[in-house]
């Protein structure tokens, strides 16, 4: 199993995914997650978690919802909703758009679940914008239990 | 995308398309058309484009590398080596030759062979075999997609090796790199670009099939110049143009003029006097066809490329045909590699003004900076090429539609969307956002 988390660390919310990955290494009781950050070329997913069973993926998503809105989509069992477009800054194929992909190629890990917190700005500036920056505790804390339970 | 569909040649048409995917970033395009005459054809981009200038300065000059390398996802090399070779020439020091030199340069293949192989088979492929994008494409060709997928690999490996990680790597200093990759690790290389430089060739062959329409274009082109004859330009080398300009990259600023226009918040970028110009591969390939390596000319020969490509619409093959010319000088530097002395050379600060100019997978990639005494950046330029292919681009879009007025709206659209993507731009690079608008009133 391993977390991924995706984004853009000077593109302000679209750090929201880089930023769990971070916070999760550093926490104590998770030093045996396999934890890496994925920033800006998102194709790249689909080798980040070749050879894994199961992934966490946590990114940034651009939906228009209240920003700080938490989503937890089941990849293994559903297609991403098109309204969760991950945030688009340097997206040339979004998150949504690489679990798609690697489903129709079948090289989906076996259980994949999507992570997702609504941003508010996703212009170019570092910074989590405060109503994103509040979420991410618990945004933690449900990436952490899908990934114990994937572990388990 | 919507269209709002009038009857053709002479009444009211509106196509609208609102946002454009499948290029680096979002941004919108906008065509008006009055009956059968095109009114006026713009490249709209959106959110201030200036932030990476503004962010630089009061930054140490060592950190110049790292920080641009999170303008763009693609193309992060691009951006470390147009940084390094500026700052290194803000300091007076020249890597122009040796170890770390080859290092730079198989870098910068790699980053060549993980764009255009994303290109090629992801973004622009469809286009050519009707689809709305990859996902789609690769429920009918898996195979296609899988090929593109493998070169891509090939490209990350290379670039995890040399640059310490695949998609943005850490291991570029300016003099260098911080830790240089032994022989035994490049060697690992040599498998899987192997196969990526058969998987290329074939590549070449399979996009020169693809249907073209038949759309001539001959811009002002303009690209590096390698001084090796046997060089293909990438990393260094005076910056000409098939219409004689021949500069230094530290002439480029009085050469070059960058324009706000007022539908767009990208700079658009002109020769001073001259007007616009093409960067990129076309541009590329046409000005050094002939230092291309000798597999590479020989496979654009075979897929009927002359020495200059004047149909944008084949940019398709010519990226190609640098995924061949990149998988096979990459082979040739890991097979001759000698590890350096010391992964970098001292680089001491002075108060200077340094530029960069190196080829990113999409064109000329220009840095300029100012820095202090103590190495503190004070000012900052960078000019990619999306923005300095602006105009062109608009250029290509209304001999476009000129051509095809008479499809019908949607698939206008679309053809305007693929004309763009005959140029890869990256409008993250460019400005940093982007939407699609065609309109036929």
């Amino acid at each position: 199993m391993v977390v991924i988390g995706v984004g853009n660390a000077l593109r302000h919310d679209d750090d929201a995914g880089l930023e769990v990955a971070r916070r999760l290494r550093a926490l104590d009781g998770a030093r045996d997650l396999a934890v890496r950050e994925h920033e800006l070329e998102t194709l790249g997913l689909l080798e980040a978690w070749e050879g894994y069973g199961a992934a966490v993926i946590v990114d940034a998503i651009h939906s228009g919802a209240r920003a700080g809105t938490l989503y937890r989509v089941d990849a293994s069992e559903q297609a991403i909703p098109t309204e969760m477009r991950s945030s688009s800054s340097t997206h040339a194929v979004d998150v949504a758009g690489a679990i798609e992909l690697a489903r129709t190629l079948h090289r989906l890990p076996a259980r994949v679940i999507l992570h997702g917190v609504e941003g508010q700005r996703f212009d170019a500036g570092s910074g989590l914008s405060e109503p994103v920056r509040a979420a991410i505790a618990p945004l933690l804390e449900a990436v952490l239990r899908d990934a114990r339970r994937l572990s388990g | 995308m919507s269209a709002d569909g009038g009857t053709q040649g002479g009444e009211t048409r509106i196509i609208r398309t609102d946002y454009l995917a499948r290029v680096e970033g979002e941004g919108a395009m906008y065509v008006r058309l009055d009956g059968r005459t095109v009114e006026d054809v713009k490249l709209r981009i959106y959110e201030p484009p200036r932030f990476f200038e503004a962010f630089l300065r009061g930054r140490a000059f060592t950190e110049a590398p790292d920080l641009t390398a999170r303008i763009c996802g693609i193309c992060p090399v691009a951006y470390q080596m147009s940084a390094v070779r500026a700052m290194e020439d803000a300091c007076g020091v020249t890597i122009d030759e040796g170890p770390l030199r080859d290092l730079r340069r198989l870098l910068y293949c790699g980053e060549w062979i993980e764009s255009h192989s994303l290109h090629v088979y992801m973004l622009h492929a469809p286009d050519f075999l009707g689809y709305p994008g990859a996902v789609e494409m690769a429920r009918d060709h898996a195979g296609i997609v899988e090929q593109g997928l493998q070169m891509k690999k090939a490209g990350n490996a290379l670039m995890a090796v040399v640059g310490g990680r695949e998609v943005h790597p850490i291991n570029v200093r300016v003099g260098g790199f911080y830790k240089a990759p032994t022989r035994v690790q490049l060697r690992t290389l040599l498998e899987p670009l192997e196969r990526a430089r058969e998987t290329a060739l074939a590549t070449v062959g399979w996009a020169a099939e693809l249907p073209f329409p038949e759309v001539e274009r001959t811009p002002e082109l303009l690209a590096l110049s390698d001084p090796d004859p046997g060089s293909y330009p990438i990393d260094r080398g005076r910056i000409r143009s098939d219409a004689g300009l021949d500069i230094a990259p530290g002439e480029f600023d009085e050469h070059v003029v960058e324009e706000h226009v007022e539908h767009s918040n990208a700079l658009h970028a002109r020769l001073r006097e001259r007007g616009s110009y093409l960067t990129g591969p076309l541009a590329r390939y046409g000005l050094s066809h002939a230092q291309l390596r000798p597999l590479a000319r020989e496979a654009a020969g075979e897929a009927g490329l002359g020495p200059l490509c004047t149909n944008p619409f084949q940019s398709i093959v010519v990226r190609a045909v640098e995924l061949v010319q990149a998988s096979d000088e990459a082979l040739a530097l890991i097979e001759a590699y000698e590890e350096p002395d010391a992964p970098a050379v001292e680089v001491t600060p002075r108060r200077a003004v340094g530029h960069g100019a190196t080829e990113a997978p999409r064109g000329l990639l220009y840095h300029r900076y100012e820095i202090d005494e103590d190495g503190t950046i004070l000012d900052a330029r960078i000019v990619p090429p999306t923005s300095q292919n602006q105009l062109a681009i608009e250029e290509d879009l209304r001999a476009v539609v000129e051509r095809d007025l008479d499809l019908p709206d949607e698939q206008l659209s679309l053809r305007c969307e693929q004309a763009i993507r005959n140029h890869d731009p990256c409008i993250s690079c460019a400005t940093h956002f982007l939407e699609l608008t065609v309109e036929r009133g």
